[in-house]
């Protein structure tokens, strides 16, 4: 049994996105996990530059409520 | 000049009349910074991601301008912090020239819904008068009929009464 390898690849490089916008919300939700944390780039496979852009969106979109800085789930 | 763009949130209660006051000042507030307004937009209502001052919804404005003098615009930023219908906002730097923003509106199917609600509002309106008057009309006979039968029912029992005291009478 020999373990499988993943295909990573950059989600935004694929899909031909050059720029994040902090008020996509349903795209940022990609790279977050159950509890609001920013997913790690050798998790997601995203490029450092396309990284980078991201975690500035989702800490955009949080400061204006669109986002959560803790998901707790229930409310 | 450098274009930006400010997102705010206003607290939902405040209807649209008082939302498009709100709206108008603030357009007002930064045509003293000399800025060149492009769009001014209501977003929509959205679910906060945590609660701002006790609120859970909030109404989001989006505002795209180009950029004025930078004294006046730290003038403008703090006024938007004070200003207490707004919950919150953030002003970010854009790398284009934003697109002028056109409402793609569908007035036909609009117009139409109107029509058919007055439309069927008009009978329910006259069935409902119908129905009161009727009541009216009935009611009052009621009330007459009751007040007769209650008055028979005493005078029964007092005829009653007093042949009860005849028969007595005779007994003795």
């Amino acid at each position: 049994m020999a373990f499988q390898s993943r295909n990573k690849f950059c989600y935004f490089k694929e899909n031909g996105i050059t720029d994040i916008d902090y008020k996509d919300v349903r795209l940022l939700r990609r790279f977050v996990n159950d509890q609001g944390k920013i997913m790690p780039r050798r998790i997601t496979g995203s490029s450092a530059k396309m990284h980078r852009k991201l975690v500035r969106a989702i800490k955009r979109s949080r400061s204006i409520a669109l986002m959560p800085y803790v998901d707790l789930g229930s409310e | 000049m450098r274009y930006y763009e400010t997102l705010y949130i206003v607290n939902p209660n405040l209807e649209n009349e008082a939302l498009d006051i709100t709206m108008g000042e603030i357009g007002t507030e930064l045509e003293k910074t000399k800025s060149k307004l492009i769009n001014h937009r209501v977003w929509g209502k959205k679910r906060l991601a945590y609660q701002i001052e006790n609120q859970k919804y909030g109404s989001f404005i989006l505002l795209q301008f180009e950029g004025g003098e930078q004294d006046q615009m730290n003038e403008f930023n703090t006024w938007m912090k004070l200003n207490n219908s707004i919950l919150r906002h953030m002003t970010v730097t854009l790398d284009d020239k934003p697109e002028v923003y056109e409402e793609k509106v569908k007035e036909e199917p609009v117009e139409k819904e109107v029509s058919e609600g007055t439309v069927k509002e008009t009978p329910e309106s006259d069935l409902a008068n119908e129905t009161t008057s009727d009541e009216t009309e009935t009611q009052p006979d009621v009330t007459e009929e009751e007040s007769t039968e209650e008055a028979e029912t005493t005078e029964d029992v007092s005829d009653e009464s007093s042949e009860a005291d005849t028969e007595e009478k005779e007994a003795e």
